[in-house]
């Protein structure tokens, strides 16, 4: 896929997500990391075809199982969303229909769908409560969702979104609103899933450890595009693009590096509609040369599978000078 | 649409306590009447056909009028807590109760008829305008639902009249002819577009600013995520929240559309409890005027209670 998302208004057209291109393969597990009002969550809702008024999705194919979902007819979009792809969002407090019991906005799923017929998908939501670890699903399956726990209520969208088997599902911050314990076993959760039903996951998060913890690859996006992409491990251990080596800096990490001090990213994330020229990064990047202001470096490949944005790359910088920056 | 929900126990012990409240209200209103009406000078009988004084006399004492009023009071106290509410003072032997109960039967289908008008409507206009907004649907209902409440029920009344009773009349030739008056079931629909519009663009100017609000929210973009068509999410996802903060003005607009009655079925001619009203008091039948009243606290309470005991079932965090 090759992927541009706009905003327009009045005051003239905002490029949320710019020319972002990534394949999956069915069963991968795949990060998105970056700030707020990076695109990460409009990357997600491009892929399902959502992106909320104004925006539009103005370039670019976005192909799942070989279909291009921007040229889809409306009933065939019907049947991609929740069908193929399903998404789960960041507040499970808010994302249940508060008036509806959660059993039937699971079997609900499985009714707009045609995989299952009307009696399966009632026999299916007490086994898919099951599925996600809620205890007695029969009794909770009854129950509104203001009577469920923030864990349980993210749970039983987890539910809900598996329950037409897609082949890939969104995860688009699903443990920020959550505590960390709860944080915990939703990404457990998750990654059981993966592994057992090879449901493929997009986890999007601004945290580098529930990313680490659960994908193995990662993509690096700040305003609107993609800065850093690679296998996980390698791109965290060694981070070629300035924005992701300031980003794991800005992380406390149990195992390692315990004398060194945790940095902050200086300055605020650019303005979408008022862009800087060359390298997006380059005002607020400690490492940058006279080229980086006037000309946007390409998405290159450094090392194996890894690429990145960047006419520096942090090989380049001394362990001094990277040293200084702490 | 609305999935069963099992009665609880607290909701019959909330009913219960309500229906004694109500029977409570409605005894203190006509109390309130009855002493007020009682005060008034000159009496029933005091009209331009004067009777003799022995006829007078026998009436006076026929209705216990001769006694003083606390002891009529309590006479009276006594007829109501067996549902009597006494006898006509213009039609000697007419007894109240069964006449006002077969006139509040006509009320209420009136009154119910002007609430699906209103709900109907108004909810329909208020999502229409709510999903196609800023465009000419939205702006059509919006002004519709502005001139709908600026006019006032008798004037949409005398409107309606002219156009149906008059107006279909001469432009047909005759050969559509609507009636004003009661008993068939097709002069149910004026006068009850008549009562219901005014309060059907206040529904439809909720409904959208409702709808808007919840169109919002995260468990509609849910909604959509999970392939739902736009007729599940916007009616059964996005319009049942939206009726929430809706059904919170039901209550004063079930009692608006009762008094409004009052006027609606006087012009339109309908043997209902509000035409009771008028000519009770114009013909001096205090009690009538008394039992009316009654009646109308008590019909106003049990608006209030159904449109309360509605509210569990639109939402379910709500519990009594």
């Amino acid at each position: 896929m090759n992927l541009t998302t706009e905003f327009g208004n009045a005051a003239g057209t905002v490029r949320a997500v710019d020319g972002i291109s990534f394949e999956m393969d069915p069963g991968e597990t795949l990060g998105i990391v970056g700030e707020s009002g990076s695109g990460k969550s409009m990357t997600a809702l491009s892929i399902l075809n959502l992106v909320p008024e104004p925006g539009r999705i103005s370039g670019g194919q976005i192909l799942v199982n070989n279909q291009d979902v921007v040229s889809m007819t409306s009933s065939e979009l019907l049947e991609y969303r929740g069908g193929d792809v399903a998404m789960i969002f960041q507040d499970p407090m808010t994302s249940l229909n508060p008036v509806l019991r959660v059993g039937f906005q699971i079997e609900e799923a499985m009714r707009a769908h045609s995989r299952f017929d009307k009696r399966q998908a009632k026999e299916r939501v007490i086994p898919l409560l099951q599925r996600v670890r809620i205890p007695s699903p029969q009794q909770r399956a009854k129950d509104y969702p203001h009577q469920f726990s923030g864990g349980m209520r993210q749970r039983a969208m987890i539910a809900m979104g598996l329950a037409n088997e897609p082949s890939l599902l969104i995860a688009d911050e699903p443990t920020t609103a959550l505590d960390v314990t709860v944080q915990a076993q939703i990404l457990e959760l998750l990654k059981d899933l993966n592994r057992e039903l090879g449901t493929a996951i997009i986890l999007i998060s601004h945290n580098v450890a529930v990313i680490s913890s659960l994908c193995t690859r990662v993509m690096v996006m700040y305003a609107g595009r993609v800065v850093e992409s690679g296998p996980t491990r390698q791109v965290f251990d060694h981070p070629e693009h300035p924005y992701t080596w300031s980003l794991l800096r800005s992380v406390p990490r149990v195992d390692e590096r315990r004398h060194e001090r945790l940095i902050s990213i200086e300055g605020m994330p650019p303005d979408l509609s008022r862009l800087p020229s060359g390298c997006k990064f380059h005002p607020r990047c400690h490492f940058k040369v006279d080229r980086c202001s006037h000309e946007e470096p390409p998405l290159a490949e450094v090392a194996a599978e890894q690429e990145a944005r960047c006419w520096v790359l942090m090989r380049n910088v001394s362990s001094q000078a990277q040293a200084l920056k702490t | 649409m609305f999935p069963r929900r099992e009665v609880t126990r607290g909701t019959l012990v909330y009913a219960f306590q309500r229906l004694v409240l109500i029977s409570f209200t409605a005894v203190v209103v006509s109390s309130i009447v009855f002493i007020g009406v009682h005060q008034l000078p000159g009496n029933a009988f005091a009209s331009e056909h004067r009777a003799t004084a022995g006829t007078e006399a026998a009436l006076l004492h026929h209705y216990h009028l001769d006694l003083p009023w606390p002891q009529q009071y309590v006479l009276w106290l006594e007829g109501l807590a067996h549902g009597d509410l006494g006898e006509s003072l213009v039609n000697l032997g007419t007894q109240i109760t069964p006449l006002l109960l077969r006139e509040v039967k006509v009320s209420v289908t009136l009154g119910l008829a002007a609430v699906l008008v209103t709900i109907g409507v108004g909810m329909s206009l208020g999502v229409l305008a709510a999903i196609r907004q800023n465009t000419w649907v939205d702006y059509t209902a919006s002004t519709a639902a502005v001139i709908g409440y600026s006019v006032p029920s008798f004037v949409w009344a005398f409107l309606l009249i002219l156009l149906t009773v008059s107006g279909f009349y001469a432009w047909t030739g005759g050969a559509i002819y609507e009636d004003i008056g009661w008993g068939k079931i097709e002069q149910i629909p004026v006068p009850a577009l008549a009562l219901g519009l005014p309060y059907a663009a206040i529904v439809a100017r909720l409904t959208r600013a409702s709808m808007l609000e919840v169109i919002r929210q995260d468990y509609v973009r849910t909604a959509w995520a999970k392939g739902l068509s736009a007729r599940v999410v916007i009616l059964r996802h996005a319009l049942r929240n939206a009726l929430i903060p809706v059904a919170t003005i039901l209550g004063p607009l079930v009692t608006g559309i009762i008094t409004g009655s009052v006027v609606i079925e006087y012009l339109f001619g309908i043997p209902g409890l509000g035409q009771e009203f008028v000519t009770s008091i114009l013909s001096r039948d205090y009690n009538i005027v008394i039992g009316v009243f009654t009646f109308y606290a008590a019909l106003v309470g049990l608006a209030n209670l159904t449109v309360d005991l509605l509210y569990p079932l639109l939402d379910p965090r709500i519990r009594y």
